[in-house]
């Protein structure tokens, strides 16, 4: 054995395990809850987003989102999203009554996450105004410890965020008749 | 020396002698353990020692009710513990402890807690809510539960494979085990000589020889089991099932599974009442609690209106759930799955382990 040529790898070898295991920052499942209040009833807001796949009806990034089996459970949609990129998501869960649906994506798609899951519900406050909570649970898109940036935990939560705030936002223009 | 009642092994097992640790809270606890004692015993010498100490648990339990019971709750977004005074229902300190903390696990007058990200245990003093120092703990440190005899505490590690056991006085290592593939939930047997480590990813329960220092035996169960729950007085492990939506019966003896049982979505955590006649279990995907019969597993009932439950815990005759979307600790009353309380915690809550404290 040559040990003498192996001390120059060994060294490297040593320097890379070092270094890929001192930042040991493995993913944590994050979450984002965005709220809107309408100065609209319940029922009406509910009207707008109850159709799984009436996305494209109400969210101004989306250009189409048929969906395979309308409000069942198993539905699947799939976003096209303008601009370019991809989401798709099943219906894990849906209430008319509680006016809420889940939806879950394993890869987020032009989204940078992984293992998302998904909540929506109207809620009134008094006859005439209503909340909207949309609310989000996921991992970053990359699954490794020292992500890239855009891969991040902070870009998988810009994205989820943007996503929530542009359709909230636009949800209450559109039901109060702005 | 305490052990919390709702360690994730569930009742503590009555040995022949005064136990070291671990008291009864309340006197239907103390029934339902004698009780089991009693089934399979015959004799007067042993039914009138075993009522001796029946009564003086019966007072003990009644002078300890004046110590106040404490929940521990790891956030995970916040990187501190929330310390939560139980009657009182509020927050009474929260203690900043290392990256990203999940797993928590009570040993005597000890809170242990797993900080994944900066790959350390921190030691927190109960009474006074102080950090009193951390540990490097391999790689990942995730789950953690501490042996019966408050001793030692054994952390699973998520991405080193390993099973590394700490002295809770000193927290010198006493012992490393190599495991499986992602292992996460340990429980701990009473006497003391088992724990038993999920390998998620492997899809297995590995029982460990803590006195030999390595894996005995390795018993197959469902998809992705993370957290786990001894039921020794009834000789059964329980594995929950992330993947597959059920739950695993392992039965102690035969070291295999004997049951599979349907649950909701994604069950995370797991805890039996204090008369060990119901078992709750967090379905955290679907935002429910199913309570079920503890020896049959048929479905009681289930409990709604929880922000993805995880961790679970039980103290006297309330039940403690952990709603990690909702940043919120549930108070429920366990005879009727009322809500009682909701308590503001910290970020991304997690409380995977037995959280409950008792302090005098």
């Amino acid at each position: 054995m040559h040990h003498r040529s192996f001390r120059p790898l060994l060294a490297l070898g040593l320097a890379a395990a070092l270094a890929g295991g001192a930042q040991a920052h493995g993913p944590t499942r994050q979450k984002v809850v965005e709220k809107v209040t309408i100065e609209a009833p319940a029922a009406a807001v509910w009207d707008q987003v109850k159709n799984f796949e009436a996305l494209q009806q109400w969210h101004p990034a989306v250009a189409a989102s048929p969906a395979t089996q309308g409000n069942s459970v198993g539905s699947v949609r799939t976003i096209a999203l303008k601009g370019g990129g991809e989401i798709v998501e099943t219906l894990e869960s849906y209430s008319d009554d509680g006016r809420k649906y889940s939806y879950r994506a394993k890869d987020g798609g032009a989204l940078p996450v992984t293992n998302y899951t998904s909540t929506i519900q109207v809620s009134p406050e008094g006859d005439n105004k209503s909340v909207v909570e949309w609310r989000g649970a996921f991992y970053r898109a990359f699954p490794g410890n020292d992500p890239p940036a855009d891969k991040n935990d902070e870009a998988a939560l810009k994205a989820v965020t943007g996503v929530y705030q542009a359709g909230l936002a636009n949800l209450k223009k559109m039901a109060e008749g702005r | 020396m305490w052990r919390s009642e709702s360690s994730p092994q569930g009742p503590a097992k009555q040995s022949r002698h005064t136990r070291e640790g671990g008291c009864p809270r309340t006197p239907g606890r103390t029934a339902w353990l004698v009780d089991a004692r009693l089934r399979g015993r015959d004799g007067l010498f042993f039914k009138g020692r075993v009522f001796v100490a029946a009564m003086a648990l019966l007072l003990y339990a009644h002078a300890a009710q004046a110590a106040s019971a404490l929940a521990f709750i790891t956030n995970q977004g916040s990187h501190d513990v929330s310390v939560v005074d139980i009657a009182q229902r509020r927050v009474v300190a929260t203690v900043p402890v290392g990256r990203s903390p999940a797993g928590v696990a009570v040993a005597g007058d000890r809170v242990f807690i797993t900080n994944p990200d900066s790959r350390e245990l921190a030691v927190i003093e109960p009474g006074s809510a102080r950090l009193l120092g951390t540990r490097p703990a391999g790689e990942q440190p995730l789950g953690i539960a501490a042996a019966p005899d408050g001793r030692h505490v054994w952390v699973a590690d998520w991405q080193g494979q390993r099973l590394i056991g700490f002295d809770t006085r000193s927290l010198e290592r006493v012992g490393e085990i190599a495991l499986g593939r992602t292992p996460s939930g340990v429980a701990v047997s009473a006497d003391g000589q088992a724990a038993y480590v999920a390998e998620r990813d492997d899809d297995v329960v590995a029982v460990v020889d803590l006195p030999a220092r390595r894996v005995k035996a390795r018993v197959a169960v469902g998809k992705h089991p993370f957290a786990l729950l001894l039921d020794e007085p009834r000789g059964r492990l329980l594995a929950l099932n992330v993947q597959g939506d059920d739950m695993s019966v392992v039965d102690l003896a035969a070291l295999r599974e004997i049951k599979r049982v349907p649950l909701g979505r994604a069950p995370y955590g797991a805890a039996l009442s204090a008369d060990g006649t119901r078992l709750f279990v967090t379905n955290q995907h679907e935002d429910t609690v199913s309570v079920l019969d503890a020896q049959s597993y048929e479905l009681r009932r289930r409990l709604e209106g929880f922000g993805h439950p995880e961790g679970v815990a039980v103290q006297g005759e309330e039940l403690l759930v952990v709603n990690w979307m909702d940043d919120e600790l549930s108070v429920l009353d366990v005879a009727s799955g009322k809500e009682r309380a909701r308590i503001r915690i910290g970020t991304n809550p997690r409380g995977f382990g037995a959280f409950v404290a008792t302090v005098p």
